[in-house]
This record gives structure tokens, sequence and C-alpha cells, in this order.
């Protein structure tokens, strides 16, 4: 086995490029002055069109999404980048708290994606899906008391809406995005900097985003609210190398990542992996959002 | 372990050789057996495990069925006390006379002889002795539980395995539970706190006699060693020989050891022979004031149960090891029904072995909690030998070591 202080380190490539157009996006809403249309009229001279490559390049450089860009969605939902990358899924040997099931093994991740900043909030919850969820009330707490079909429902409501796709997570989206570059037990030093957990929730959820985030601008990966994955739960991650892992293609439980407010440290871990029966509504889990990019 | 002749030195460096082959191509197999699981297995026709038993008597002769069923095992030695024992075991598995060894220091001559590993199947009192010997010769250790009798011999065991992890051997402690997938869950999800801080619980272990009335002679060690079973310092008594199966869960999920203890032991009921007790009752205190009441009975009928239950404030754990494990509250589990623990643990701990020794995994996850639990038991029998409370740091302080009367016995 690797030693603990072995384990692979990240790639960590920008959000690769040919992402131009989800920026633009972002930067119209924020009301920028960049436009297709003014572009289209600078290409009626060549010189021009020479600048314009030069300065479209210099501005895609500077305006590709990298990880900690927010873009806020129709619902006021904030979205960050997650880059494609590879990293090391699972824990050492060595790290305290693991499970056997936490098998170190290499995964790619080929395609950028966004992430809910935060974990989907009741008051978000209401406008997409209508009426309130949560055991714990407060629209801007998490929500939860919801099952596997009811995230995945929120996840193709919240597609019509917009006219773009979201869905959940995979468990190795999930455990990269959480991880942002790091291969420790939890992706900060201190847990209590940014997770509500057993130690200091007051076994309640609390206002989503009022802990640190990490180092892509996810908050509450390590707490507040466990999150429902897409794949099926298998105790056994695969033994080589994998790209784009998506679980296996059926089973009894479905995923569920993240420590909550009822959890132990130890289940806070980047690699700690719950499952749950998909039926199941819990107030100890609740959802976050893929919202894919455009190929 | 001082070193012997030049001959044996010289088949040691052909064995470090072999395990660096053994450690390869087992790799090899994790890799390839996604794709052609046949040709791999074609490719490895000289790459089974030889292995040793130690211990060929009711269990070990069971066991060893197992290895061979495995078929990733070749038994190349067998070593008893009892000639008789040796000779059935080998005569079934046809190890050669040469390969046979007998008396008291067989166990030692066998971790010696060319092979990779050995199964201890061997009465407990001598399996902290024995585990360190296969260490020592650089044998690969498989070890039944209880691991050991007495402090000591736990406190031999926790460093034959860091010894075995220091010289890059696989040690193995076999307890079935641990290796149950549905026991293995329901225990994680306490541990990532779904039933909240636990408050307090019970273990029981129910049964009826299980060694019958062997003849059992005190002024006679070989009739002893025979019905070890039913003899107090051979076994551990039944709290540490039996019971250790639900106090292993227990301390399991409770994941510490205990401060100390309280507790009573008698012999009523029992009819048949030999010296050990039928029952236990055992107050523990683990830390954050957690209380375990522990009882167990190994006389009559009417009742059997290896079980442990836990609360905390959002839940309870149930396992129950010829029965159902789960958990019930804000965050349930269903788990499931055990079919056949007693076996399928077993299998699945052969299976762990073989693919540890294959893959070079040496951090021997089993050897420190298989210590703790084995340390739990033996405080609870401290504690209701005495009659009065027993601290865990009196326990160790003291480091009693129970003394069998081998004399007579052949070396």
């Amino acid at each position: 086995m690797r030693p603990s202080n072995d384990v692979p380190r990240p790639v960590l490539p920008r959000c690769a490029p040919g992402r131009w157009a989800e920026v633009r996006r972002d930067k119209a809403r924020r009301g920028t002055r960049r436009t297709s249309t003014r572009a289209a009229a600078w290409t009626s001279h060549p010189a021009s069109a020479v600048l314009l490559v030069l300065v479209w390049t210099a501005l895609h450089a500077a305006d590709a999404p990298r990880p900690g860009d927010v873009l806020t969605n129709s619902i006021g939902m904030k979205l960050a980048c997650v880059p494609a990358g590879e990293f090391a899924m699972g824990s050492p040997a060595g790290e305290k708290g693991r499970e056997e099931e936490e098998a170190l093994h290499r995964v790619k991740i080929t395609r950028p994606f966004r992430l809910g900043a935060a974990e989907v909030t009741q008051a978000q919850w209401k406008v997409v899906s209508g009426g309130r969820r949560g055991k714990f009330e407060g629209e801007n707490l998490p929500v939860e008391d919801i099952s596997w079909a009811d995230a995945v429902a929120f996840c193709e409501k919240l597609s019509k809406m917009e006219g773009r796709k979201y869905r959940l997570p995979t468990e190795a989206e999930w455990e990269y995005a959480c991880r942002a570059g790091t291969a420790g037990r939890f992706a900060g030093d201190k847990l209590d900097d940014f997770a509500w957990y057993d130690a200091n929730s007051d076994g309640r959820t609390h206002p989503v985003a009022t802990k640190k985030p990490n180092a892509w601008g996810l908050y509450d990966m390590h707490g507040n609210v466990a999150e429902w994955c897409a794949d099926y739960y298998a105790p056994a991650y695969p033994a080589a190398s994998v790209t784009d892992p998506a679980g296996p293609p059926e089973g009894k439980a479905r995923v569920v990542r993240g420590g909550s407010w009822a959890s132990f440290e130890r289940g806070c871990r980047s690699a700690s992996r719950h499952s749950s029966s998909a039926a199941y509504q819990l107030k100890f889990i609740g959802v976050r959002v893929v919202m894919e990019l455009a190929p | 372990m001082t070193k012997q002749g030049g001959s044996k030195d010289d088949s040691r460096a052909g064995r470090m050789d072999r395990r660096g082959f053994l450690a390869a191509a087992g790799a090899a197999a994790v890799g390839l057996a996604i794709v052609r699981p046949q040709s791999v297995r074609g490719a490895e026709a000289n790459s089974k495990i030889e292995i040793g038993l130690i211990g060929c008597g009711g269990r070990g002769n069971w066991i060893a069925d197992l290895f061979k069923n495995h078929g990733g095992y070749q038994f190349v030695a067998g070593a008893d006390y009892f000639a008789d024992r040796v000779k059935g075991f080998g005569d079934k598995f046809g190890i050669p006379a040469d390969r046979r060894y007998t008396g008291l220091s067989g166990a030692r001559k066998l971790c010696e002889s060319k092979l990779d590993a050995v199964v201890i199947e061997s009465p407990p009192y001598f399996h902290p002795e024995q585990a360190m010997a296969g260490v020592e010769a650089g044998r690969h250790v498989y070890v039944a539980k209880p691991i050991a009798v007495d402090v000591p011999g736990c406190l031999t065991i926790g460093e034959a395995g860091k010894k075995a992890t220091a010289k890059k051997l696989v040690f193995l402690a076999d307890f079935q539970t641990r290796a149950d997938p549905i026991y293995r869950e329901a225990v994680k999800r306490v541990h990532n706190g779904d039933i909240g801080r636990l408050v307090n619980g019970e273990a029981v272990y129910y049964c009826g006699d299980t060694w019958g009335n062997p003849t059992y002679d005190t002024k006679n060690a070989e009739a002893c060693l025979r019905a070890w079973g039913v003899d107090k310092v051979l076994s551990g008594d039944i709290i540490t020989e039996q019971n250790i199966h639900a106090l292993d869960v227990a301390s399991w999920i409770i994941d510490e050891a205990p401060l100390r203890a309280v507790g009573s032991c008698g012999r009523k009921a029992r009819s048949g022979s030999g010296n050990v007790n039928d029952h236990f009752a055992v107050v523990y205190w683990f830390p954050n004031d957690v209380l375990l009441s522990f009882a167990s009975k190994q006389y009559g009928q009417g009742w059997d149960d290896i079980g442990v239950r836990l609360f905390g404030p959002r839940g309870t754990i149930d396992t129950h090891y010829f029965g159902s494990v789960s958990i019930k509250g804000e965050a349930p589990y269903a788990g499931g029904a055990m079919k056949n623990l007693y076996t399928d643990g077993a299998v699945a701990n052969i299976a762990e072995f073989h693919k540890s020794i294959a893959t070079g995994k040496v951090d021997n996850p089993t050897a420190a909690p298989s210590v703790r639990s084995n340390l739990t038991t033996i405080l609870g029998r401290t504690a209701a030998y005495r009659g009065k409370e027993v601290t865990w740091d009196e326990m160790m302080k003291a480091g009693e070591k129970l003394e069998a009367d081998l004399r007579g016995l052949k070396a």
C-alpha cells in the first residue's frame, strides 16, 4: 500500500478552453459590455480582425471559467466551476477513521462542470418544486427530508426552467469537487472552520454558506446536510484507474456524500462514503446540483 | 529468531524470491483478472501459497477444507502435539511424513520449515508464542480467535502484528463478524454518527454446552490438552474463548477500550468435565460514560444468541451473529440476515489473507482491534473472578500471566 505521504497529487488544470460561451453568458448577466454584436462589428476591417483575435485571446485567457468562478442562475443559485482533471479517490491506509471501502484509485474527470456552491436551500426548492421541504424550517437552510427521486425531480424541473442540463453529481465528481485539489482528511486544516457537524451544530442544520468554502468556492461539502449522488452504491471501488465513473448499473441503495449536522468527524472526511435506500427521506440528507457545461 | 543451518538459510533466500514472485503475480492477477481470469489462473500454476496448519483438531481440519476450497493455497505441513491428529490431517491432505510435526516444539519446527504462511488453530493458550514464531521465521500468519488468554499474550500478539508489518508479512486475526459486509456497514454508520453519541447497551452470548464431557484429569497433562476447551487456562474460560465474539462486536462498535469493569461468574448448571465457568455477568464502563452490560451462559437449552445492541439518542444498532443486523431510528439501515456467518466469515478472511499476500497489503488492520477486544474479555474475566471492580490500567499494570501445567508433555 502507498504510505500516507505518498498519495498521488491531483492534476489541476484550469477549466478547459472552449467554455467561452459559458463565461460570456456570465459576464453578460453581470452587465459587462462585451457582446457578440460588438465583436462582429470589429471584424469588418482586416487589421481589426487581427486585433480582435489578440484581444479575444487575452480576454479568453482571463475569463475562461476557473476553479472559484461563480455563476448565478435564474433562481439565485450560485454555481462554482469545477475543472476537468485527475485525482486520487479514496483514502490512504493510515488515514484516521478510514474504512476498507475507500481503496485509493486514480480517477479522471474529463469534462469540467459547475457545481452548486452551496446545498439547495429551502427557498430555492420552493421556487422550483413548490412547497416547503425540511424538518428544520428556514428559507436559507438546506433542504432535507427529500428522497433520491425528489432530488432527481428537482434537477429535471430546474433543467426545464432554464433550458440547460442540471443533474445530481456522480460520487466521483462529488469527491473530486470536495477535495478541490487536496489529498488529506478534509479540504482544510480545521473541520470546524468548514463544516456544521456533530461537534458544533447544536443538533440542527444551519444557513448554507456560513462556514468557509473550499479552494474551489464550495461551501458545506463536509457538513450541514449530506447530499444525494447519482450513483448506486457499491462497497468496492474499481481496482484500477477509471475515467468518469458513474457507479454500478444497479444496486440496492444510492450514494450519499458529505457529512451532516449529525456526523462525527470521521463521517465528514473527504473520502467518507455513505449510502441510503433511495426512498428514505431523512433530515440528514439534502441535495447539491451539477450544471453541465456545453460540450 | 536465531538462524539455523546453512541449508535453511539458502532455502530462505529462495523463499524470499518466491514471495516476491507471489506478490508480483498476485498484483498482476488483480489487474488482469478483469479481462481474462482463466488465463491468469493458468499462468499462476506454481503460485499457490504454501501453508502449514498448526493445530490439527476439529476446527483445524474444518478450516483446512476452506483453505483448500479457496484454490490459492496448498498445505505442505502440519503440526499438533498429538501424533494421531497430525496423521489424520496429514493423510487427508497428502502431507509428507517429514513435514508432520508433533510435541510442544512441533509448531516452531513447522514455522521454521519451508513454507509461506502458517494457520494457527491450536488451543488459545499457545497462540501468542506460535504467532510470534511464525512472524520471526518470516511467515505470514493467520490466527484464530481468541488470540491469547492473558495480558502478556495479547501484548505479544500486538507486537507480532507490528513486527509482521515491518517485515512485510500479512497477519490476520480471524474474527468472522469483522469480515461481513452487513456488519461492516452497520458499524460504519454508527461510527459516522447515524445514531448519535452512544449511551449504553448490552452484549450477550447465550448457548448450550459446547464441549460435552471430554476426559479431563488435572493430573494428566495430555488429557487436559485434548480437552482444552473445558480448561480455564488453556482456553481462557468461556468469556475469552467463546464470548469474545459478542465483546469483540461491542468494542468494535464503541471503538474504545473499556476503562473498568465489575462482574461475577459461576458454574452451577454445567454437568460436564473441566473447570470452566458456565455463566458470566459483567458491567463495563467505556470512555464518555458509555455503559455496556454483558451476560453469557454456556449450558442448558432454549435460547441461543450472540447479540449486541447499543443505543444512541437517534437510534439503535442491533446485531445477531445467527440472526440479522440492522439500525433502527432516524437514519435506519435495513441491513440483512446472516446466512452462515461462522463459515462465510472464515471464507472471507481466507480470501482476504490470500489477496493481502498476493498484493503485498501488510497494514494488518485486524491485529490491533483483536488485541483490544481480547483484553476486554480478560478485563471482564478478571473482575468476575475477583468479584469486584477492576480498571483497565490495573489489569495492564499487573500483566497477569496464566500458567498452564505442561509437566509431563513431550517436547
